[in-house]
């Protein structure tokens, strides 16, 4: 079993298709949906998918001949190190504690694997020290 | 025991000088009480590193050839005020620039100056016989610039509130971004590291204390702008936002790990700075003050959605409370973030620890006290009449 968190695209012509279902039905794959943005321009997908790592691969497949843009997200938020002063603000923000401080050496930590790029913590750092990759 | 400046200046310059931070102190003084901890150390170093808006520094640019008198001045497209002698500016750290959504502003100014970086100067004039020059399109920085130090005018607060929010919408705020119904609760002091808050009614504090500035070597010029000593106590150290100092010290001797601009969305621009102060252990009450713990030092929480001078704190919380990263709030618990980096905090009370222990930072006795006494006004709308 794996997990992994992708953000998809949709172009207009598109947005019609219940891909969300064909990836459940046709991939057994559990989806767990962070963050959707449907416009007449098109639409945006954050989620997090859970199944057999053979499922999601096919499930990407099947995704590109679709004409999904298919965005496999990694490391979604960058902390520039230089820039954080560590003070914390970010870490009452965070709705997943993927920003966490540690209690001896008062540093503050980025933690990708539970970021779920909600983006709340982006307007919340005063010296500006986290951004978005996407 | 009694100890003097003169006496610890001595030992600073012997080389056997016993310097401690406040934080180091705690355990200490747990440990062996405090008429031995108060024999065996000489001076108490403590530290923060916070949002401080009421900031700028003062800028002499030299003379052009031909001179001008500058009537408006830009730093990177941030106005300085420009209305004292020709090449004389102030920029202050929460200017915004113009034609910008507030996002750069005189802290980063003064953030890039420290850096080293070119900052472009633009100035105006209508010209006149001894200053025939119109304008000016220029780049500066701190090797080229006649004189530029940082003048503070409220630095170091003592204690201040913490900030919630019961409103249903995001507040966003200096105290950061407030999340909606008591969503979380942020605060500012230091705490146990904070300066002021180890010499709480400023005994060892006064006009020309030579304090750690932004990384460089600096000097309390003043009391701070609404300064006030009408605030309740527990443990000897006021429960809210009281005393605080103006600073002054040479931007040439600063460095950008201790001078930081901030953004606040949807308020604006602030500066974070490094603020050092040394407490001589002059006696043992000097000593057991600085020893107080966080679980001693208590903040008011404030609900910022409330748009009123007069706020009365929902409660009042320990700032070990407020470290621990939550606290209770009508019987829920609350995420809490810091304003102020205590990692930074932490250094400099370290730093300026070192530089004592090296004998590169004598300590200084006061020239003058603080006030003693003082309560801050307010502001209402008068007439001419009730004015006076």
């Amino acid at each position: 079993m794996a997990k992994k968190k992708f953000m998809l695209g949709f172009s207009p012509a598109i947005v019609n298709e219940a891909i969300v279902y064909r990836l459940v039905k046709d991939y057994d794959l559990k989806i767990n949906i962070l963050r959707a943005e449907v416009r007449e321009i098109g639409g945006r997908l954050l989620m997090e998918v859970d199944g057999k790592a053979s499922n999601i691969k096919e499930a990407v497949k099947y995704l590109d001949e679709a004409k999904v843009e298919v965005k496999e997200l990694v490391n979604y938020v960058e902390k520039n190190e230089e820039r954080c002063t560590h003070c914390g603000m970010c870490v009452s923000i965070c709705p997943v504690e993927a920003l966490t401080v540690d209690r001896t050496s008062w540093k503050v930590h980025y933690d990708a694997e539970k970021c779920i790029a909600c983006g709340m913590c982006i307007d919340a750092c005063p010296p500006g020290a986290i951004k978005f990759r996407i | 025991m009694k100890r003097t400046v003169a006496e610890i200046n001595q030992k600073i310059k012997d080389g056997d000088v016993v310097v401690m931070t406040a934080e180091e102190l705690i355990p200490y003084v747990q440990s062996e009480g405090v008429e031995r901890a108060a024999k065996e150390v000489d001076v108490v170093t403590t530290g923060t590193f916070g949002a401080m808006c009421s900031s700028g520094a003062f800028l002499n640019f030299g003379h052009s050839e031909p001179p001008i008198r500058m009537q408006r001045v830009t730093l990177n497209d941030v106005p300085a005020y420009t209305g004292i002698a020709a090449v004389d500016a102030y920029i202050g750290a929460t200017e915004l620039k113009t034609d910008d959504h507030a996002e750069y502003g005189g802290a980063h100014v003064i953030e890039e100056l420290v850096s080293g970086k070119a900052v472009r100067l633009k100035a105006a004039s209508s010209g006149s016989d001894c200053y025939p020059r119109k304008d000016i399109d220029t780049f500066i920085s701190l090797n080229t610039i006649n004189q530029a130090y940082l003048f503070n005018p409220r630095n170091a607060y003592q204690n201040y509130a913490a900030g919630t929010n019961s409103s249903e919408k995001t507040l966003f705020t200096y105290m950061g971004k407030l999340l909606p119904g008591y969503g979380n609760v942020t605060y500012s002091s230091a705490g146990q590291l904070s300066p002021l808050l180890k010499d709480p009614s400023l005994r060892t504090v006064g006009i020309g204390t030579r304090i750690f500035l932004g990384g460089g070597t600096g000097y309390v010029a003043w009391e701070g702008t609404q300064f006030r000593t009408n605030v309740e106590t527990k443990f000897g150290a006021p429960m809210g936002g009281a005393r605080n100092v103006a600073t002054i010290g040479d931007l040439r001797d600063m460095s950008p790990e201790f001078v930081r601009a901030l953004t606040l969305p949807g308020y604006g621009v602030s500066l974070a700075l490094g603020v050092g102060l040394p407490i001589p252990i002059l006696d043992e009450e000097v000593l057991k003050a600085a020893a107080v713990s966080n679980e001693q030092l208590f903040a008011p929480v404030i609900d910022y959605s409330v748009q009123s001078r007069n706020r009365k704190p929902i409660k009042h919380v320990s700032y070990a409370e407020l470290r621990s990263g939550k606290i209770e709030l009508f019987g829920k618990e609350v995420r809490t973030s810091s304003m102020s980096s205590y990692l930074k905090a932490r250094q400099i009370a370290e730093t300026l620890a070192e530089r004592i222990e090296n004998g590169e930072f004598l300590l200084t006795e006061p020239v003058a006290p603080l006030p003693s006494d003082r309560s801050s006004g307010t502001l209402e709308v008068r007439s001419k009449e009730e004015a006076v």
